[in-house]
């Protein structure tokens, strides 16, 4: 998945990824748009910047997000 | 204390207004006020996690039992009376994140405002710009974030991302009226330092000079600590200087911020690497008692292909980009090819045309719509003359006698991975080609160098090679030592860098006092509600985003000249009238609810207001429809929604947008206003009740009932 920026996701799910913290729980199942994707590789193991709805801007990894829209 | 009421709401209004009205003057009664109001804000935003109850206890003691100053004696008794009387609601704000009252999110953030990763306080500075205040705007930014000027220029922007102007046309051009108020201020030499806290003769020293560490100086600074920043090289800037070329940020700008940061006391050692130069041994000797890494991420990725580092003309974007920035403006060919395909790429590439090289080509090894770098960017490069080469993998530079003289490629066709959506590049077997070039600059992404680092052995890394810090404070495992920007996040941006830096500052402040640490990344801080501006509903639809003028394009072409030219005073006043006030209107829906579904009357066209399903927004729809019966402006939970009569017309506004103007009707026997034709018959034909019209007179419900008997009666009083 190439993210990209203004596109509207939703965090899914828990990531496995070691930079999931524990805070990070509270925003499963918000909706957002990403903010910054990864800007120079495209690379799928990237944290992307995302914006969520409510919930402030943050670095997530990107197994955690589903695009909602194109 | 009535129910509607939060008593940490209450307590730090309490503490605040002590603070703000200067109640307290002894240091020590205002340095644990401020420790106080910075425990219940955490408590407030839902971040405080369980020590924050009893450290709040103990401040309060220790405020009450100063004897040197009685105002802050009985502060500290009030508020310990407070915390004791109140102790549930508190423990249930910090368990459940939640305010029973309604009161704590009164000052909630706009999206904008949350979508900020320094936190600022946008809806304000956008009303401040509109009424032309712009120092009070600068003002307001840098109480989050140090760089204004640099930020409207280069700044990424989340907050128009979610601004909600967006869902009806355009997002607010949040961005570029803070570059307008910056060099408005500074120009008119009304960009000044807030007040600093008096001095605490602690030392923090802050490691790279970039928008990070510079942040998290200035903040430190102006909380009374002595900051020294160590930075390799020999000016101050980090990415921004060296990274970002100079047609999008000029060197002046970052000099001028820098300046104002030198000038709280903030020692800056330049051409000065931590490890080679000066060791944490040596500083922590000095009496520094914590450091702040901010240290980039300022080495690249090779591409691991034969001929790589074999020439000279092969160089790494980063490297190409700082040389040129430091001075040194040598062509690095006449034909450049520049692989990769994000911002880094671009900017070098537009850096090459302005040096003078006669082509330049990104060979990028997916298509256009995959290109990472911001379209914008892709935009102004394609017209300024760089051309692309997409589904090109590079397989070795070729040279000939010790030069460069072409990139041996392979064409590249989109496929999807097994499994997934993603789709990938595969070289197609026998499509070798040769891009002719005389220098080839690589662009495929960033790390970080560890190398200074060494001393702290354990000192946790991320699988991707980033500094392992805890993200609500930027502390790492290892005490006192904490680390934000691009070395915590990887290649990122300006503005992530300088919410790390003020995070890190707040949390080097608590780690110092012995202070608990928040759980959760701060929720941004509302300081005031700015009096909104009135725009008359048509307008507000009609005022469109205003478009960035930008250079020409022969001096695009040759010349380090600011391509973005700023809007003009008239369009930056426009622009900031366009802004809905998110802060105050929270988008609840209820009044359209109300208008729709238990007035029946449907005269609200607001489809902005849902985030997910926007729908069409009209302003201009409730003047044609609003009965002004006042139902939204009553139940508006926070007071956007209103309805006033001035000069003998009823004004229905949210947020300071007119959305109907009728005339209101007296009675014309006592003089009450009692509402507007369309309300009285819209109450007569529900209700046959009140406002009867006697010929052209009209009355309210008392006067009319009694005519009526005068009329039975066929008695009429002399007028
Ligand atoms: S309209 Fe104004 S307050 Fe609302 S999100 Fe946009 S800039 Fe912020
Ligand atoms: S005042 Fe106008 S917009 Fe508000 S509820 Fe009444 S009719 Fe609807």
């Amino acid at each position: 998945m190439a993210l990209r920026k203004g596109q509207k996701v939703e965090v899914f799910r828990r990531s496995g990824d070691e930079s999931w913290e524990p805070y990070m729980d509270k925003f499963i199942g918000r909706h957002g748009i990403i903010t910054d994707p990864d800007t120079s590789i495209n690379d799928p193991e990237s944290l992307v910047e995302v914006s969520l709805d409510g919930m402030g801007t943050h670095r997530l990894p990107q197994d955690c997000l589903r695009v909602l829209e194109a | 204390m009535t129910l509607t009421q939060c008593p940490v709401d209450q307590t730090l209004a309490l503490l605040c207004g002590a603070m703000e009205e200067n109640r307290l003057q002894h240091p020590r009664s205002r340095r644990i006020a401020g420790q106080l109001i910075a425990m219940i804000e955490d408590v407030a935003s839902g971040r405080a996690g369980s020590e924050h109850l009893p450290t709040l206890e103990r401040l309060a003691d220790e405020l009450a039992g100063f004897a040197a100053e009685a105002t802050g004696m009985a502060l500290g008794t009030e508020v310990r009376l407070s915390l004791t009387a109140n102790h549930e609601v508190f423990a249930s704000h910090i368990e459940t994140q939640n305010c029973a009252a309604g009161a704590c999110d009164r000052l909630a953030p706009s999206p904008c405002q949350m979508a900020c990763p320094a936190g600022i306080d946008i809806p304000t500075y956008v009303a401040l710009i509109g009424e032309g205040r712009d120092a009070e705007a600068i003002e307001t930014i840098r109480r989050d974030n140090p760089f204004p000027w640099v930020c409207g220029l280069v700044c990424t922007r989340p907050c128009e991302f979610m601004c909600v102007r967006g869902r009806i046309d355009q997002p607010v051009a949040i961005k570029t009226l803070k570059a307008f108020a910056a060099e408005r201020a500074l120009s008119l030499g009304h960009y000044v330092n807030p007040p600093q806290a008096p001095p605490k003769h602690r030392k923090v020293c802050v490691v790279g000079a970039g928008p990070g560490g510079m942040s998290a100086a200035y903040y430190l600074a102006l909380n009374g600590y002595t900051v020294r920043v160590l930075e390799a090289l020999p000016m101050a800037g980090g990415m921004m200087m060296v990274g970002i070329p100079r047609y999008r940020l000029p060197r002046e700008v970052i000099d001028r911020e820098v300046a104002m940061i030198e000038a709280l006391g903030v020692e800056f050692c330049f051409n000065t690497r931590l490890g080679t130069d000066v060791t944490f041994e040596q500083l922590r000797a000095e009496g520094f008692e914590a450091f702040f890494l901010a240290i980039g991420a300022h080495a690249s990725f090779r591409l691991n292909i034969p001929g790589e580092n074999d020439f000279p003309q092969v160089t790494q974007a980063v490297d190409f980009l700082k040389r040129v920035a430091l001075g040194d403006r040598r062509l690095p060919g006449q034909e450049v090819i520049v692989i990769g395909g994000g911002n880094v790429a671009v900017d070098a590439a537009r850096t090459c045309l302005r040096l003078g090289c006669a082509s330049v080509t990104m060979a990028y090894r997916r298509t256009l719509s995959e290109m990472p770098a911001d379209v914008e960017e892709i935009e102004q490069a394609e017209e300024e003359g760089v051309q692309f080469s997409f589904l090109t993998i590079p397989v070795a530079v070729e040279g000939e006698q010790g030069r460069v003289i072409g990139l041996r490629s392979l064409k590249a066709q989109m496929i999807a991975q097994a499994g997934s959506k993603r789709m990938v590049p595969e070289p197609i077997k026998g499509s070798e080609f040769i891009l002719r070039a005389d220098a080839v600059i690589s662009a495929i992404g960033q790390r970080v160098e560890k190398k200074g680092l060494e001393e702290l052995q354990t000192l946790a890394w991320t699988r991707r090679d980033t500094i392992q810090v805890h993200t609500a404070t930027m502390a790492t495992d290892l005490p006192g030592i904490f680390a934000a920007g691009d070395a915590v996040t990887g290649p990122a941006t300006v503005v992530e860098a300088i919410g790390g830096g003020k995070r890190a500052a707040a949390a080097i402040d608590r780690y110092l006092n012995g202070l608990p640490q928040p759980s959760m990344p701060p929720v941004p801080v509302r300081h005031h509600r700015a009096a909104w501006t009135e725009v008359p509903a048509a307008t507000k639809m009609a005022l469109k985003r205003q478009p960035m003028p930008l250079l020409n394009m022969d001096r695009r072409r040759t010349t380090f000249q600011q391509v973005e030219l700023g809007l003009s005073e008239n369009m930056v006043r426009e622009e900031a009238r366009r802004c809905l006030r998110c802060d105050i209107c929270r988008r609840c829906g209820l009044c359209v609810t109300i208008c729709r579904d238990k007035m029946k009357v449907d005269a609200l066209r607001l489809g902005y207001l849902d985030f997910d399903h926007p729908g069409p927004t009209d302003f201009r729809w409730t003047q044609e429809h609003c009965i002004a019966c006042g139902a939204c402006a009553a139940n508006c939970p926070n007071d956007a929604m209103q309805m006033e009569d001035r000069k003998g017309e009823r004004i229905v506004h949210l947020c300071g947008t007119i959305l109907s103007r009728q005339p209101v009707r007296y009675c014309d026997g006592c003089g009450q206003a009692i509402g507007t034709d369309r309300y009285n018959a819209f109450v007569r034909q529900r209700t046959q009740r009140i406002a009867p019209v006697t010929g052209n007179r009209v009355y309210c419900e008392a006067c009319g009932r009694r005519q009526s008997i005068l009329d039975a009666h066929d008695v009429h009083p002399m007028d």
